[in-house]
């Protein structure tokens, strides 16, 4: 009885999670172009969807935007990480006060701030700007990952290859990096799709020049119930559903 | 030894450095924005004046932020009730089925949240799924209005946020120390007394931390009462946009975007707190 | 670890190169109303002179000044402000001269377009597209003839079904109209009762729309709306209980026009595509396809009968007697715009 009522539970969530989603899928098939009743069946959406040159150029855009700011970022967090892991040094505070700063930050804190910073800067805005405030605000997350890692690991090792010799750098390539790199990857794929959904930053330090995926988007909803951002949605969320089953169907043969 | 000054040298500089021009000059020229003068030609003029933080007070201003903060709690509130007993259930389940649980919360959360606001349209309105399904029960003989009002952007929040109240959840539940729940069950502790006094406070960092996750976005999010709420029900997000986007008061909007910094910065205290008491009372 | 590193260079160096031959190709940034331009006829422009369009949108004459202004007209080779934008635009220096040289096709234009005031000699502004702001009434909730002005949606019967633009001029200036004055009245102390008028109207409204308010109409979470002639050609269009109806208080017209800002990177594109819009069939197609009037003479004989007539896009000439264009208010904006904000958070 008391697992039935745990189940119901369950699924009553999982319900409330996903309905909404099966249903756009739903009405992505709607044969009518401006209401919510049911029409008939087509699957035109989804070629006038395909067709749609300038929503294909935006969702490249975000890929190239979200692997060049992700890149970065891991290099700058894991860089970070292992300076608050290893030194000492004055701007230590500095350093782990903003990292909590930016992960807490109300998104439209950061927005108009970095917006600003722009603006006052005289960068004209676009993918210059994007890419800076992404690399900024995914950050944080690849540090707090790669630490966690490297807390776990045991700091002898490094001790023992400066007391065989290796210099700095032969330490951290040799050493640290590998060990640490379960938890760079993970960092790099946080960063990716913190980048790819983000949308309160993007809209305002995105510029007239590159248009990425989440703000297309968001115009198109604003416009109301359209049957093609119907199809882009559900495809969407395949696309998105497809990926993690994957990454964990990888991730189970490898254990 | 020189060598290893270069290479800490180089991570130190260009970590701080990134920070410091991304995150703190930025945060310190909104503050400082806050006290000049709105001007004309140019956005900002330099006159100081403390007429924008006190602006805050103004029931102009104030109300909406009331409004806003007492739907972003009620908000984290219902994330909490409905996520602590499904994060729970789910803590306790088998490892695999705990993985594939997880999974399917952790789905739409990667799916863009934009997408899952505008799902909810197909629901709400008034020809809408909820709306059938209520005509169809019998509860309702007219259809309720739902979509453009803020009961609409209360559901839009549960739902778009109920993912990042779960996780923190989950991951506080399954560090939980079973030995403790059962010892105080030992002891003669009721189910009731038990989750109260062992089970509560010891997952009190992850209900705090989901709090957060849940509360400071519905602060904002501003495109959810854009999409749900027929652009009228006005949150501080919106608010804020509004300056900067059409009314063109920077310094104003400044100002309000400090008062949710130092909302923030009152949450991440009270976490801290919590943190370093659970840590005192856990077994070492 | 080396070929990480490696990798990791290749790929920074891909995208370095992958930017810059993205700027170098010839583009357009084309800032725009939302759903006033077609796919269809961007994708024929660049067909023919190979030149991309970027098409970015914005609801509202406020959103796009903010933003060009920030910009500092930086960024975007076409915007197209309504005409009392134009004016404050063009004193601002916000926006580039139009070489008349490079627009061969601007003799198509119907003479009644050229030289308006807001801007003289056409020295900034090219007209685009034109419509009225009215009253759409969902015919089968409400009866027919019950709303004939503005001052009928004060109705309590109404509470609750209202759509409003979000614009702060169409707004204000539907209750200076009820009170009696001209959408463009300039005394403080009339503003201030439009908007207290405006803000009686409020508690009543269901959604602020102005980027596609026909959604709401055809999905009947609302039954009247106040809105533009094209979105209202669509609705009825759709569905043909929707009509459409002039206030009787008086209507108000306003002219679109295509203008380049003062720093575009593309003036030359600008001008093609300009001059491109000008030609009549291109303009019969976007007046046929958006339900707005074009001011494009020559592409009058070109349209199909039915929009011709219709009289929600071309209004007849009785219609249009006693309407007034909305044009700049000088510093009076400040004023609107105070009220203006005060209206948008509702106190």
């Amino acid at each position: 009885m008391k697992r039935m009522v745990k189940a119901v539970y369950l699924g009553t969530v999982y319900l409330f999670l996903y309905l909404p989603l099966a249903v756009l899928t739903i009405y992505s098939f709607n044969d009518a172009k401006h209401v919510v009743t049911w029409k008939g069946f087509t699957t035109r959406w989804y070629v006038k969807l395909a067709e749609n040159s300038v929503l294909l150029d935006a969702a490249v855009n975000s890929l190239l935007l979200a692997a060049a700011s992700a890149t970065a970022a891991t290099i700058i967090g894991t860089l970070a990480a292992i300076a608050l892991k290893r030194y000492r040094f004055t701007g230590r505070t500095i350093l782990s006060t903003s990292m909590y700063v930016v992960m807490m930050s109300p998104d439209i804190v950061m927005g108009i701030s970095l917006l600003m910073l722009f603006v006052l800067m005289g960068l004209p805005l676009g993918f210059t700007t994007l890419f800076l405030s992404h690399v900024t605000f995914c950050l944080p997350f690849v540090t707090v990952t790669v630490l966690a890692r490297l807390t776990g690991l045991d700091g002898n090792l490094a001790e023992a290859a400066m007391d065989l010799g290796a210099r700095e750098f032969e330490v951290f390539s040799r050493i640290i990096l590998p060990l640490a790199m379960p938890g760079v990857l993970a960092g790099w794929l946080l960063s990716f799709t913190l980048s790819l959904d983000d949308v309160i930053i993007s809209f305002f330090v995105t510029g007239p020049t590159f248009e990425i995926l989440p703000l297309k988007i968001y115009s198109m909803v604003r416009l109301g119930v359209k049957p093609e951002v119907n199809a882009l949605c559900a495809v969407m969320f395949g696309v998105t559903l497809a990926v993690v089953s994957l990454t964990q169907l990888c991730f189970k043969e490898r254990k | 030894m020189k060598d290893r000054s270069l290479f800490k040298a180089l991570a130190v500089t260009l970590t701080v450095g990134w920070l410091a021009v991304f995150v703190i000059v930025p945060n310190l020229l909104t503050l400082a924005t806050g006290f000049l003068t709105r001007g004309e030609p140019e956005f900002v003029l330099p006159v100081l004046t403390f007429d924008n933080y006190a602006r805050l007070f103004d029931p102009a201003f104030f109300d909406i932020f009331l409004d806003s903060v007492w739907l972003a709690l009620c908000t984290t509130v219902l994330c909490l009730l409905v996520g602590y007993p499904f994060a729970y259930i789910l803590a306790r389940l088998t490892p695999a089925r705990r993985r594939l649980g997880l999974l399917f919360v952790i789905i739409p959360f990667w799916t863009n949240s934009l997408i899952r606001t505008y799902a909810l349209i197909a629901i709400l309105n008034v020809n809408g799924l909820f709306n059938a399904a209520l005509l169809w029960l019998g509860i309702v003989s007219e259809p309720v209005e739902l979509l453009y009002t803020n009961t609409a952007v209360f559901i839009g929040f549960t739902y778009t946020l109920l993912p990042f109240m779960i996780l923190p959840l989950y991951a506080s539940i399954e560090k939980l120390d079973h030995r403790l729940i059962e010892a105080a069950r030992d002891l003669g502790a009721g189910s009731f007394q038990t989750f109260f006094r062992v089970g509560l406070p010891l997952t009190l960092p992850g209900i705090i931390a989901g709090s957060m996750l849940v509360f400071l976005p519905a602060l904002s999010m501003f495109y959810v009462p854009d999409i749900l709420g027929g652009a009228k029900s006005l949150l501080v997000g919106n608010f804020i946009r509004n300056q900067f986007l059409v009314a063109r008061d920077w310094p104003f909007g400044a100002a309000a975007s400090v008062l949710l910094t130092v909302v923030m910065g009152l949450l991440l205290y009270v976490y801290w707190l919590c943190h370093k008491r659970v840590r005192r009372a856990e077994p070492a | 670890m080396k070929k990480h590193l490696l990798a990791l260079a290749v790929l920074l160096a891909a995208l370095g190169m992958v930017i810059p031959a993205q700027a170098a190709d010839k583009t357009l940034n084309v800032f725009i109303w939302s759903e006033y331009l077609p796919d269809e006829v961007v994708a024929d422009f660049t067909r023919e002179t190979g030149i991309k369009v970027k098409l970015t949108t914005y609801e509202s004459n406020e959103t796009m000044y903010a933003k060009i202004k920030m910009l500092g007209g930086k960024g975007y080779d076409i915007v197209v402000p309504s005409a009392e934008y134009v004016s404050r635009m063009a004193a601002e220096d916000l926006l580039a001269p139009i070489d008349k040289g490079r627009l061969p096709n601007l003799t198509n234009l119907d003479d009644t377009f050229r030289n308006l005031s807001y801007d003289p000699d056409n020295g900034h502004s090219v007209p685009y597209m034109w419509g009225t702001t009215g009253i759409a009434v969902n015919t089968d909730l409400v009866p027919e003839g019950q709303i004939t002005g503005y001052a009928d949606l004060w109705n309590p019967a109404l509470a609750g079904r209202l759509l409003l633009p979000d614009d702060m001029r169409t707004t204000l200036g539907m209750a200076l109209k009820v009170l009696g004055y001209s959408t463009n009245d300039t005394d403080p102390a009339h503003i201030e009762q439009a908007y207290l008028r405006a803000k009686s109207l409020y508690p009543a409204v269901k959604v602020f729309d102005s980027d596609s308010p026909k959604q709401a109409l055809l999905n009947r979470e609302v039954t009247v709306a106040v809105l533009w002639s094209g979105e209202a050609y669509v609705a009825n269009d759709e569905n043909d209980k929707i009509v459409y109806v002039f206030p009787k208080e008086g209507v108000n017209r306003w002219v679109d026009n295509l203008c380049i800002p003062k720093n575009a990177a593309n003036a030359e594109s600008a001008h093609a595509f300009i001059n491109y819009l000008l030609r009549p069939e291109v303009a019969a197609k976007i007046s046929q396809e958006m339900g707005y009037a074009t001011p494009n003479k020559a592409a009058m004989p070109l349209l199909p009968a039915e929009i011709r007539d219709n009289p929600i896009i071309y209004p007849p000439a009785d219609r249009l007697t006693g309407s007034e264009f909305e044009t700049d208010l000088g510093s009076a904006q400040r004023i609107y715009e105070q009220y203006w904000s005060r209206l948008k958070t509702g106190r």
